[in-house]
């Protein structure tokens, strides 16, 4: 019989090694063995997917393979979920996120979404194009902590700054926003009253270090 | 031995930026944008022409005029159209929105959701649409003064395939699928060559190829030298002859990974963003006359004697033809323009670039 460690190193090895049909049949095995399926994704997926972050850091990865890295992970998850205990699915950070209403550019948003998923936030995606209001009401309903907005142009930055006023105008600026993409500064971030992040894995850093300051643990 | 130029004789900005973009000693660098992604277009221009986005887009004549009137109002030193990156996604078969009179038009769905799906894809008719609107807008422009370029501008092969697909299929497919992306971009680089030289015989002298999409930055060196060097290279090599004064590849992002892979483009310029350092580019890229790189949120949210600053240091780092890093926004005021081609005007002569140094 296998051990837990080894088959948790084996999911872990598939993402970063973009095998999605391994990971699949390894996950199986995983649940088959009676292993814990949260620890199956929190201590294997997950670890192989900041694995791959790593190596998008350090320039070995690009996003090609960052994103068949997170289709493996994802077909992973797709087996161990059903099997997680109840409550192991509540109370997560939840995030809502998207481009800004001017611009369809959304490869970097759909990084960051997955980086975000990765590191154990509830991501609502808006998807590209999408007015301030929107972001807003969204995270309102939902009661999100962090609204996420990228743009690759720069005639649509400033519908980020309206995205900021527009919590502002609402009593809601305990909403933090986070900004990233091509044009985008930490000091144009700062400006708006906005946090930047560089990169996908940079924004899972700030992600945290936000909903930390928000909610005293 | 460099070519003098006689005290006397003027230079056009045709000849200065023919001269510069072959490598040969102009009497200072030109100032340029070349139009496409690149846009070149602001709200100052429209009003003064009486031709506003959106409609420019799709109407020839006010595209010419609104074109010309960059360089009328004391600009940018070229013509070039159009003014977004659309036009061939559009003519392929991808919905489009026309944006506002500060947003430009962009994609809003994928007309394919599989790279193998390429074949249902139409093919770009230069008879119809606004693929017909940049030629007529050309030949326009060809009636215009003749001491001004006009620049044929095109979508690079990677960021129209990612117009056409879904980007995140794409970008996996050139792991799961890569016979059939090779496909899809040998489909797509044929309709630009066929685009590029319609642009080309309708009166335009040089070509630009611009591909946001298709960087070092996202594909990495690997992918860049398997998917989009060899199909760039492709239209440079069928359009060179019809690109009289030369051609110019934009490459997006970081630039750092790729040099090698630079040094491999056909083209005569390589024009890049303002998050590379021109230095570098200058130690690392070869055979290449150099172009850009003056930030355009800068030129946007800036005053003149910023601007001023930024192009005497470019021009200072080894820039050859001073231009905007990207597509300028709309809101730019007309005086950082005008500082910029100011800057240019008092730089210095240049002895053959480093293109010769091959």
């Amino acid at each position: 019989m296998e051990s837990q460690e080894s088959l948790l190193k084996e999911l872990s090895n598939h993402v970063v090694d973009m095998a999605e049909e391994e990971a699949v049949e390894t996950a199986k095995r995983y649940i088959d063995g009676g292993f814990d399926a949260y620890e199956g994704i929190d201590q294997g997926l997950a670890v192989g997917m900041e694995r791959a972050g790593q190596l998008y850091e350090e320039e070995e990865y690009y996003i090609p393979e960052l994103l068949m890295c997170s289709d493996a992970m994802y077909a992973g998850m797709d087996i161990l979920t059903p099997h997680l205990k109840a409550d192991e699915s509540k109370d997560r950070h939840k995030v809502v996120m998207g481009v800004v209403e001017g611009d369809t550019h959304d490869i970097g948003k759909n990084l960051v979404k997955i980086m975000l998923e990765t590191a154990g936030f509830e991501v609502v995606d808006l998807g590209r194009d999408v007015p301030p209001e929107d972001f807003v009401s969204k995270a309102m309903e939902i009661g999100a902590e962090i609204i996420g907005l990228s743009t690759l142009m720069t005639t649509t930055m400033e519908n980020m700054e309206r995205v900021v006023q527009l919590l502002a105008e609402k009593g809601q600026s305990q909403i933090r926003v986070m900004v990233g993409g091509g044009p985008i500064s930490s000091g144009f971030a700062r400006k708006i009253g906005a946090h930047y992040s560089r990169n996908a894995s940079r924004a899972v850093e700030l992600a945290k270090s936000l909903v930390g300051e928000v909610i005293p643990c | 031995m460099p070519t003098l130029i006689p005290t006397k004789e003027r230079l056009t900005p045709k000849d200065r930026l023919t001269l510069a973009l072959q490598g040969k000693t102009v009497d200072r660098p030109p100032c340029i944008c070349p139009g496409g992604m690149m846009n070149m277009i602001v709200e100052s221009v429209m009003d003064r022409t009486k031709s506003p986005w959106p409609e420019a887009h799709s109407d020839s004549r006010l595209m010419a005029d609104l074109a010309a009137g960059m360089y009328e109002g004391g600009g940018f030193e070229n013509y070039g159209v159009p003014f977004c990156m659309t036009v061939e996604a559009e003519s392929m078969g991808a919905p489009v929105s026309m944006g506002s009179r500060t947003h430009e038009p962009r994609v809003t769905d994928y007309p394919i959701d599989a790279v193998s799906r390429w074949i249902e894809l139409r093919d770009i008719d230069v008879t119809t649409g606004r693929a017909k609107v940049v030629i007529e807008a050309i030949r326009h422009l060809g009636k215009k003064n003749p001491e001004v370029p006009i620049i044929a501008n095109l979508t690079g092969p990677i960021s129209l395939a990612t117009s056409l697909i879904e980007p995140v299929l794409f970008f996996k497919a050139l792991h799961k699928k890569p016979e059939e992306a090779h496909e899809l971009l040998e489909h797509v680089t044929k309709n630009l060559i066929a685009f590029g030289k319609a642009q080309l015989e309708a009166g335009a002298q040089l070509l630009t190829i611009s591909d946001p999409s298709g960087t070092g930055e996202i594909l990495g060196p690997r992918m860049f030298a398997r998917f989009a060097l060899p199909y760039l290279n492709a239209i440079v090599r069928e359009l060179n002859d019809f690109a009289k004064a030369g051609t110019i590849i934009h490459i997006c992002g970081r630039l750092k990974g790729i040099y090698q892979e630079l040094n491999l483009l056909g083209c005569d310029a390589l024009s890049f963003d303002a998050i590379t350092d021109v230095r570098q580019v200058a130690e690392h890229v070869t055979g290449k006359v150099l172009m850009g790189n003056v930030s355009t949120f800068a030129l946007e949210n800036s005053g003149p004697e910023k601007i001023t600053a930024l192009c005497k240091s470019c021009l200072a780092h080894g820039v050859d033809i001073l231009s905007p890093a990207c597509g300028i926004g709309p809101r730019t005021p007309f005086e950082n323009i005008q500082a910029m081609v100011n800057a240019a005007k008092k730089g210095e002569k240049k002895e053959g670039a480093n293109k010769e140094g091959t």
